[in-house]
């Protein structure tokens, strides 16, 4: 079998182990816990849950949310 | 001191949260806006060399009097524009301002990707040209030849550098789940990118394998490129739109996981009846069906954060667009899997429904989600706001139309063409013949997206123009480097 068909599916482990090797790191590093918190660490006090931040401008040429 | 500026002053004092973000959005402002302005220019020029080669499909006389203007030339044109101008730059746009917003550190290397955005429009300018007179490479998404392509991996490093110094100085510890996908982005395409150009284009395959490793590159570009990004910006965007956490945040990152594991080893089930070690199609086809896994967990998520707040489609341009382009993520990875089985493919393969397909994929859901992120993400980092909701509606419309008339009566033309080249008792010019129905309602719907194309340059032109109105303080403060214009 040519040595191409290894060079690529070895390029495709290394990706998966790459992969793998996240995923070591995420649990070490506690990114699997505390999920509730995880989801709300995009919001702020400035755009706290709730805040609805997009629009339609309201009026032709007029800013939105 | 006009009254808007007393007001933002005060609300900086309360609101340390905005000056912060103000301050990154600022520091992604030139970089962003000349990878976005340089994606929709290639978008718009990309849909007008769509057209041409659509029209050839069923009107093979139209425009034959150039070399540069034949299939064989336009096809790949298009396809180059479409997938290193517009959605590659867009993704990066996208990817480099979330990455600031995420990690909540500021762009760096701003020059240097300034002058990346540079590059890389004269990189592909040159592959483009290379390809009409005569000299791309034919190997299908590599069309570009070599030294260009190695200028393309030499961008993707300043990006990447850029990306991981961002993730690096993250002042959340929490790695969001976008984040993940934007990490395997930049991780790993850029790698595949210069592995698959030297393989190919440097000597080291031919024949059999030269496919193996183009089809493994080219799903790739959509599974390990576009996307994570995609949905890196899904993720963000709908909760962001609506104000609600998504619906699972363990369903999310048991998403990001099982993609990837599985998405990379997909690429081969392109082959399938090839030439090729039987294992080695298995392993694509495998590989392509555990990525239900991810799918679901996608679509579950997606929708169940949309219930209770579907009203606010009416409102939110973003959202009309993110929504459509996410429902069709969970519709392309489905029917990709389903495509991937030897049974189905053997009726699908070599026919019009895997080009329909694979504009389900680059275009209703990942163009679709750019298309979002841009009406988010410009008005905050050019502090104006998009001058009219009457042209977003209509490029939205255009936009979904369009494809919608793209992808049913294709993928039925190519499912029919499948069904009757596997009959032998059928001449093959008969079957070329009645797929010319939906080759016209390909070419229509054509039109539609490219109107919508064009509307939304017109309106990108005219925010860039500072034709809209200026937005609320946030974003003008981020446009104007503190000053707030009443």
């Amino acid at each position: 079998m040519s040595p191409v068909y290894w060079l690529v599916w070895g390029v495709v482990v290394a990706f998966a182990l790459s992969a793998v090797s996240g995923l070591v790191w995420a649990i070490q590093h506690g990114q699997m816990e505390r999920f509730a918190a995880g989801a709300r660490s995009i919001f702020d006090a400035e755009e706290p849950v709730g805040t609805v931040t997009d629009g339609f401008p309201r009026r032709e040429g007029r800013s939105g949310p | 001191m006009s009254t808007t500026s007393m007001v933002v002053e005060q609300s900086e004092a309360a609101q340390p949260e905005l000056v912060a973000r103000a301050e990154i959005d600022r520091s992604c402002r030139v970089p962003v806006l000349l990878f976005a302005g340089s994606a929709v220019f290639w978008l718009v020029a990309g849909s007008l060399m769509a057209l041409v080669a659509a029209i050839k499909m069923h009107t093979p006389g139209f425009l034959t009097e150039w070399e540069f203007l034949t299939f064989g030339r336009v096809r790949p044109v298009h396809l180059n524009m479409t997938i290193f101008g517009w959605a590659s730059m867009a993704g990066i746009a996208t990817l480099l301002w979330l990455q600031a917003r995420l990690a909540r550190a500021c762009l760096p290397f701003g020059n240097l990707l300034i002058a990346g955005g540079v590059v890389w429009n004269v990189a592909l300018t040159a592959g483009l040209v290379e390809i009409s007179i005569g000299h791309g490479t034919s190997v299908e998404w590599i069309e570009i030849p070599l030294f260009w392509a190695l200028v393309f991996a030499a961008v993707f490093a300043v990006v990447m550098a850029a990306s991981l110094t961002m993730f690096g100085r993250r002042k959340v510890a929490h790695v969001y789940v976008s984040q993940w996908y934007l990490f395997g982005a930049v991780l790993w395409f850029p790698f595949l990118y210069l592995t698959a150009n030297l393989l190919i284009h440097g000597g080291f395959t031919a024949g059999t394998t030269a496919a193996a490793t183009n089809w493994w590159f080219a799903h790739n570009v959509l599974g390990l490129w576009l996307t994570p990004i995609g949905l890196a910006t899904i993720y963000y965007l709908i909760p962001k739109v609506i104000g609600a956490p998504i619906h699972s945040y363990h369903l999310s990152l048991l998403g990001f996981w099982s993609l990837a594991l599985f998405y990379n080893w997909a690429g081969t089930h392109h082959l399938i009846g090839g030439p090729l070690p039987a294992w080695l199609v298995t392993v694509g086809i495998v590989g392509s069906v555990m990525m239900f896994v991810p799918v679901v967990t996608v679509g579950i998520n997606h929708h169940m954060t949309m219930v209770g707040h579907f009203r606010r489609l009416k409102d939110s341009p973003t959202l009309r667009f993110v929504v459509f382009g996410g429902m069709s993520y969970t519709v392309v990875s489905v029917q990709g899997s389903l495509t991937s089985l030897r049974s189905i493919n053997e009726v699908n393969h070599f026919t019009h429904y895997t080009i329909a397909h694979a504009h389900l994929g680059v275009y209703a859901f990942f163009s679709m989600v750019m298309f979002g992120a841009l009406y988010y993400m410009l008005p905050r980092l050019t502090g104006r706001e998009w001058g009219s909701a009457r042209l977003i509606k209509l490029h939205f419309w255009a936009a979904a139309l369009g494809i919608a008339l793209y992808w049913g009566p294709l993928t039925i033309g190519g499912w029919v063409q499948g069904l009757q080249m596997n009959n032998p008792d059928l001449p093959f010019l008969q079957v070329v013949a009645g797929t010319i129905p939906y080759l016209w309602g390909r070419t229509a719907a054509g039109v539609l997206m490219t109107v919508g194309h064009c509307v939304f340059g017109l309106l990108l032109l005219q925010m860039l123009r500072g034709g809209g109105h200026a937005q609320n303080p946030a974003r003008s403060q981020a446009a104007t480097g503190g000053e707030v214009k009443a």
